[in-house]
């Protein structure tokens, strides 16, 4: 291991929580007390976590990423023991009889951004400032990584009941597939350890900065401030824009057919602005939220991130609280550029959300 | 001579009006006169781009998924200033309806199929005079349901949005929108005359038809036409109803009058407070205030008034003030105006001005009571304004005479001068036979009236005073002696009676 590194004590805790939540406003905070509070004992007991950037790491280095497969509440009812993350990582190392010599998060955001940290910590191996999403998607194959051509496979979920399923797959869709299957029988949620690597390979597959980004927007969400300075603040870290502020006017559930492929149900939530031009705007929710329609103009769509904030409190809305009534700012982050790409519109775009649109950035002539 | 059929495209307005979009919820309705030139199922949203301007869009399929396909949809199509939009009910809510009317595009919820519903349209705009036909037989069963004039003509107008239409009497409008009667350069007059039950013509139909609106002038003649036999049969219904009211007030007022000349038999003695009867509200009759009653007559009795003279005479005095009574009181009408102030008499005063037109036209005099509190108060009112009336007869047709400045002169009305008229021709046989009768009953009488002043009679009658000394002179010797005082009496009431009676017939026959 060389170069510099910077470390994640149990101070940086929150502050992670927080942004891991901006990246994934679809998840609520079911579970957040008892995770928060096994990793700041993790990391007050075994010492801070040492965070390198991929390329400061030997490129044959070994690496493996870690995610919470599944549904948060489920995570919230049934906590974990806090060896499924290991006992993942170390069945994939029997299997391919290597020693993993660093973790790295699947998706800096929701929960999974947290799981690798309390694995580095138990495993005593740095964690890689890198993700495969910069973001949460609901497919584990909707990666950087795969993109990049490194496999998903050989992958372990290991369930809070103690039981695992390995999996090996021709492709990330089967795969994930394969995964879902199981996930009832392992208790609704599961350790998942999967794209066994190496540094090397990340370096080019992986999105880099992911983690300290993350964190660095958990501090300034910290910080209650007044809507409109946070904004400004989040946007100098993220590149976020504000699409309008208006109050919910109506909360549509199962707005839309759905189609299987995204374990979630469509619904859609309508604002009407309350400054500006007083459009009509309307929030298209799957796992997350899926585009925003200006008087029935989208304006912006996956794989851009959107997430709402509490325009009352200055905190972010997510999604499981919204009520009528309420007022809210609807942001636009830009995803990562790979996204934005042919092959990664297609994988995470809006078609692949059932909205058959140009997105706007390509209506706009962007790259 | 055939009439080609219009060939406008049809409008929204008229779409509407027939299935299958008759049965459709409209969740936002934009302009009835958008014209629609075709229909266009959009089953994606690049055929939608593709649309031209006044199409209507019926989404389908991928266009009409729910969420938010139909806001896409609906900006699409504002973008493309289509017409329309129909989708399927199950797919349009609320939010829908508000962006909708947001980007002001009409917006119509169906619960039948899409396909089904677009074919039926295409159909429909294909052959727009086909559409319009059945929209006409639609509107006609709208039309025969109508029972009153204002129905009828609400219906029309209804029909026919942006040309209005109103039934006109003379140069009156009686019903509909006045705009009809107004002179405009953009826009053509139609006119359909419409028969009374006595097929002469009673009114007419006029619209105002823009010249470069989406309704054809035939098309608009012809739902005026449709309109006729409805128009007739309101008219009809409206004279047997008001024959009934008629009926009605005049057994009411006679029994009013006589709960006023009958105090019940406990009744104190002097004045009694009669109390209103309820069934006088039913009416629509205010009798609690302080009421001044109007006693319409004509000039030249000619007993009881037939039932047309009636029902004219009550549209002109009841015009602007239909809660003014009007009953028929043997060869006369009572009316009276009640209210809380005795002194305000200008509602009345009006009334009598605006009616004098037709008091002229049907030779009416009008005599006009006091102010009186209750149902005794109007029946002494009715009385005083009966004798005021016979007083006016004295100015002709049209007369008018408030019973306040009458005073006692009023028992003069009450002079049977035809009778004492017939006593002058066996008494006074030589003044009768003289060829200047006139002129010698006349001095008598201005001598009479001055209290015997020559110069003062000479004055009223505007000739000199050796005239009218000349003329009492032969007067006394054809049997005229004014001077007896024993005959003064007697001899100033018959020439007042003849004078009287020469004045009314013009002549001194």
């Amino acid at each position: 291991m060389s170069g510099a590194a910077t470390w994640i004590s149990a101070a940086d805790v929150p502050a992670l929580y927080e942004g891991a939540k901006f990246y994934a406003p679809a998840v609520g905070d079911a579970g957040r007390s008892s995770l928060t509070s096994w990793l700041t004992g993790l990391l007050e007991r075994e010492g801070p976590v040492a965070l390198h950037r991929v390329e400061t790491m030997a490129p044959e280095t070994p690496c493996v990423s870690l995610c919470v497969l599944g549904s948060g509440s489920a995570l919230a009812d049934l906590p974990p023991a806090g060896d499924e993350f290991v006992a993942a990582i170390r069945q994939i190392e029997q299997l391919q009889g290597v020693r993993f010599g660093a973790v790295y998060p699947l998706a800096a955001a929701t929960v999974s951004a947290l799981v690798p940290v309390a694995a580095a910590a138990q495993l005593g191996v740095p964690l890689l400032d890198a993700d495969g999403m910069g973001r949460a998607f609901a497919l584990i194959h909707h990666t950087a990584m795969y993109l990049a051509g490194i496999s998903p496979t050989p992958l372990v979920a290991f369930g809070p009941t103690g039981d695992s399923v390995l999996v090996d797959a021709r492709t990330g869709a089967r795969a994930d597939r394969l995964l879902r299957a199981s996930l009832d029988t392992l208790g609704g949620w599961a350790a998942l350890a999967s794209y066994p690597t190496t540094a090397g390979a990340l370096r080019r597959g992986a999105l880099p900065g992911t983690i300290s980004r993350i964190a660095n927007v958990g501090r300034v969400l910290l910080q209650q401030t007044d809507p409109d300075l946070l904004i400004s603040r989040l946007a100098a870290i993220t590149g976020c824009r504000r699409l309008g502020r208006g109050r919910i006017s109506e909360l549509e559930q199962l707005s839309r057919p759905s189609d299987g492929s995204i374990p979630a149900h469509p619904s859609s939530v309508v604002i009407d602005e309350t400054d500006g031009q007083r459009r009509q705007l309307r929030i298209e929710l799957r796992s997350e939220i899926v585009a925003v329609f200006a008087n029935g103009e989208l304006i912006a769509g996956a794989p851009d991130l959107l997430c709402l904030v509490d325009a009352t409190r200055g905190t972010l809305a997510t999604l499981d609280n919204l009520e009528r009534g309420d007022l809210v700012d609807v942001l636009v982050t830009p995803g990562d550029a790979v996204w934005y790409s042919d092959e990664g519109m297609a994988m995470v775009g809006l078609s692949f959300h059932g909205i058959p649109l140009d997105h706007p950035r390509r209506l706009r002539g962007e790259p | 001579m055939s009439q080609r059929p219009s060939t406008l495209p049809i409008t929204l307005g008229g779409l509407v009006r027939i299935q299958p979009l008759a049965r459709a919820s409209r969740l936002h309705f934009a302009d009835p006169l958008r014209q629609v030139e075709q229909v266009v199922l959009a089953q994606t949203f690049e055929r939608l781009r593709r649309c031209a301007p006044h199409v209507l869009v019926v989404l389908h399929d991928t266009a009409a998924a729910g969420g938010w396909s139909l806001a896409a949809a609906l900006h699409l199509a504002w973008e493309r200033n289509v017409s329309a939009v129909v989708v399927s009910g199950a797919v349009a809510g609320s939010a829908g309806a508000a962006l909708a009317e947001r980007l002001n595009m009409t917006l119509l919820a169906i619960d039948s199929d899409p396909v089904d519903v677009a074919l039926q349209l295409a159909g429909q705009v294909s052959a727009p005079a086909a559409a319009r036909a059945l929209g006409q037989a639609l509107c006609a069963e709208r039309l025969a349901e109508q029972t009153h004039v204002r129905g009828v003509l609400g219906v029309l107008n209804s029909e026919l949005q942006n040309a209005p239409v109103a039934l006109v009497i003379g140069e009156t409008a009686v019903a509909g929108r006045v705009a009809a009667l107004q002179d405009k350069t953009n826009a053509r007059r139609v006119e359909v005359e419409v028969q009374g039950p006595d097929e002469q013509p009673w009114a007419r139909l006029v619209a105002a038809v823009p010249v470069n609106g989406p309704m054809a002038v035939e098309q608009v003649e012809s739902l005026l036409r449709l309109a006729r036999p409805s128009l007739q049969a309101a008219w009809a219904q409206t004279r047997l109803d008001s024959t009934v009211h008629s009926a009605h007030e005049q057994a009411a007022f006679g029994l009013l009058r006589r709960l006023a000349a009958e105090p019940p038999p406990d009744a104190p003695a002097g004045p009694v407070e009669i109390e209103t009867p309820p069934w006088s509200s039913e009416l629509g009759w205010q009798i609690d205030g302080v009421n001044r009653a109007v006693w319409l007559t004509p000039l030249r009795p000619s007993g009881a008034p037939s039932e047309e003279v009636t029902h004219l005479v009550r549209a002109a005095w009841q015009r602007g003030r239909t809660h003014w009574p009007l009953v028929v009181d043997g060869d006369s009408w009572i009316s009276w105006h009640s209210s809380e102030d005795a002194d305000d008499v200008g509602p009345l005063r009006r009334a009598v001005t605006a009616f004098r037109d037709s008091a002229a036209a049907h030779r009416l005099v009008i005599g006009v009571g006091q102010a009186h509190p209750g149902v005794a108060g109007l029946m002494r009112s009715v009385a005083e304004a009966r004798l005021a009336a016979y007083v006016a007869r004295k100015q002709g047709p049209a007369g008018v005479q408030w019973f306040d400045q009458v005073g006692a002169s009023a028992a003069l009305a009450w002079l049977p001068t035809t009778e004492i008229a017939q006593v002058a021709d066996l008494c006074l046989a030589e003044l009768m036979d003289a060829r200047d009768r006139m002129a010698l009953v006349q001095t008598v009488l201005a001598v009479l009236d001055c209290g015997g002043s020559l110069s003062q009679a000479s004055q009223r009658l505007g000739v000199h005073r050796n005239t009218v000394l000349a003329r009492l002179t032969r007067a006394r010797q054809l049997g005229l002696a004014y001077d007896e005082p024993e005959q003064r009496l007697a001899l100033h009431v018959l020439c007042y009676a003849l004078a009287s009676l020469w004045t009314q017939s013009g002549t001194d026959e």
